[in-house]
């Protein structure tokens, strides 16, 4: 489960560039629930993310992992509950590290590393097993650079490893949003494929309105770093794009036009 | 060259692929350029040689010389990480620093070994073998031993997790991986390795200079690119090796240089040799990619 509560972050806090990310997000994620979140850009989507994985402080507020406060925790220390994939496909893995040696790295994610030897064959062979799963071929090129791969290959390998190491929390950030549309909807279904076979709790940051509804269970708005609307249940199972932006307008009195037009773009 | 000069320069050879090693670890691993070495090298000679003037255990002199050198790397990583100081100017920082220390800790500016006990006076003698040929086994083994340690740990999971800093340092992050504690361990074992070198260097030539450190870097780099451009390989066993054989075909390649009558080299020259060795084994992989693309192109063509 995650809990945050009234969370607040302030970038360049008293300076002219002070930008208040997040202005008290409350939100209960219980365990095995799959939320997604979406919002414009500046909306405070990837600081919301960033903040729970531990990669940016709030200025105010709390988070809990289960009953565990883990506000003053930092990103490394919180690697034992949580597991990432990142927007770039190159940030979640190592470029000139083989593939194997990247999923070694993720097996031993949350726990002090030994001085055992970081390979050997039964490791290789839980690899194998799992990258053809993936039917990429990559079952065969363990011994492959890992910036050998394409973009897409890259992606898939870092969702794999993201569940190699059990955890309870799986934070996806816009993880299809670099990829083309076939590769998107193939990383989508392995990632709905892990979420349901181990039942993490999942958040995920997504552009599409689409697939915010498509996937998970429930689904967050934020805007100008509040949660302007949370929909789950069959409330959300009638939903579709159109309903969404109505109450996106709706939720902001300011009148303001939609300028993201990534947002009106449903795919 | 005579055997004699062959042997010289197989013993510089040997001492600087520790060298090698641990610029290999800085430059090649945690992706940290660390200039520091100029100075913990001549900081694990002098420390070293003081002791041993002093009466102290020629082995307990060595270690704590390596020791010195270390915690010359933690102070960079220090500078570096805690004041988020660049880690070039920091490394320079430290090691300007360290010339003065270098000279505080000999009490003057060179200590001469040459009566004293050192390293190899256990094994002077030894199967009847003449010293020069000793000197060389004996640096030989420490090289190759050290090699073969520094590639077991970069395949453990802890060296594997010291890659991963130096190659992404925000999944290494995301794995649960301590980028700081890595760095700091990273640099002291890469100037505990070079403060070895030192060590070593001080007692097999008799003595510690203040001005012995200058351009350790350079010549460190340069049997890192010499050894991986002749031996391309993703294994950490033939990479390490390959530190000590770039350092040896460094050595040979500068004393040929300096040997030859021809091109009218002084020793004094050995700085431009080095610099122009450096820069030619720098251009020579980026020119082949160059000449192979064009070949390619001329086949399509």
């Amino acid at each position: 489960m995650i809990r945050c509560n009234n969370l607040h972050v302030t970038f360049n806090h008293g300076l002219p560039t002070e930008k208040l990310a997040l202005r008290g997000v409350d939100l209960t994620i219980p365990s095995g629930e799959f939320v997604t979140v979406i919002g414009s850009n500046g909306a405070g989507k990837s600081t919301l993310l960033n903040t729970i994985a531990g990669d940016i402080k709030s200025t105010r507020g709390e988070i809990f992992f289960g009953e565990r406060n883990v506000t003053k925790l930092p990103a490394t220390g919180r690697t034992k509950d949580i597991a990432r994939v990142f927007q770039d496909p190159l940030a979640g893995t190592c470029g000139d590290l083989t593939v194997e040696e990247n999923m070694s790295l993720a097996y031993g994610r949350g726990k002090r590393g030994t001085l055992a030897f970081a390979l050997n064959n039964k490791l290789r062979a839980v690899f194998k097993e799992q990258l053809s799963r993936l039917n990429l071929g990559l079952e065969d090129r363990l011994d492959s650079e890992m910036g050998l791969l394409s973009g897409g290959q890259r992606q898939s390998v870092s969702l794999l490893m993201s569940a190699l190491q059990p955890s309870s929390i799986l934070l996806l950030d816009e993880h299809t949003a670099a990829l083309d549309p076939k590769t998107a909807a193939l990383i989508m279904d392995i990632s709905s494929q892990i979420i349901a076979e181990k039942q993490l709790t999942v958040m995920m940051v997504t552009h599409s309105m689409r697939q915010a509804l498509d996937h998970g269970s429930r689904t967050v708005m934020l805007h100008e770093g509040k949660i302007i609307f949370d929909l789950e249940g069959k409330e959300r199972a009638n939903y579709e794009v159109k309903d969404l932006l109505n109450l996106f307008a709706q939720a902001r009195n300011d009148g303001e036009e939609l300028d993201d037009d990534k947002l009106l773009l449903g795919s | 060259m005579s055997v004699f000069a062959f042997l010289g320069t197989l013993e510089i050879g040997f001492i600087y692929g520790l060298v090698a090693i641990g610029v290999y670890i800085t430059f090649r691993i945690l992706d940290f350029p660390d200039l520091t070495v100029d100075g913990s090298f001549t900081l694990g000679a002098a420390v070293t040689a003081t002791l041993i003037v002093a009466g102290q255990n020629v082995f307990f002199a060595t270690l704590l010389g390596t020791l010195a050198a270390s915690c010359a790397g933690l102070l960079t990583a220090w500078l570096n990480l805690r004041f988020n100081i660049l880690h070039l100017l920091a490394s320079i920082l430290t090691m300007t620093a360290l010339y003065t220390i270098n000279l505080r800790v000999m009490g003057k500016p060179n200590v001469a070994l040459i009566m004293e006990p050192t390293i190899l006076t256990p094994f002077e003698g030894m199967f009847g073998l003449p010293d020069m040929v000793m000197k060389v086994i004996f640096v030989a083994i420490f090289a190759v031993i050290a090699a073969l340690l520094v590639a077991w740990f970069l395949n453990t999971q802890y060296g594997l997790a010291m890659r991963a800093v130096g190659s992404n340092k925000r999944m290494a992050q995301a794995n649960g991986i301590v980028v700081t504690e890595k760095v700091y361990i990273g640099l002291a074992l890469s100037n505990g390795l070079v403060g070895l070198a030192g060590a070593l260097f001080a007692q097999t030539n008799g003595f510690a200079d203040s001005t012995m450190g200058i351009g350790t870097i350079v010549v460190g780099l340069a049997a890192v690119i010499i050894g991986q451009s002749l031996f391309a390989s993703r294994s950490m066993w033939v990479i390490a090796l390959s530190c000590i054989v770039g350092s040896i075909l460094y050595r040979v390649a500068v004393s040929l240089a300096l040997n030859a009558d021809f091109l009218g080299f002084k020793a004094s020259d050995l700085n431009l040799i080095t610099a122009v060795l450096v820069a030619l084994a720098l251009v020579f992989p980026k020119l082949r990619s160059e000449w192979k693309a064009k070949q390619a192109e001329g086949n399509n063509g």
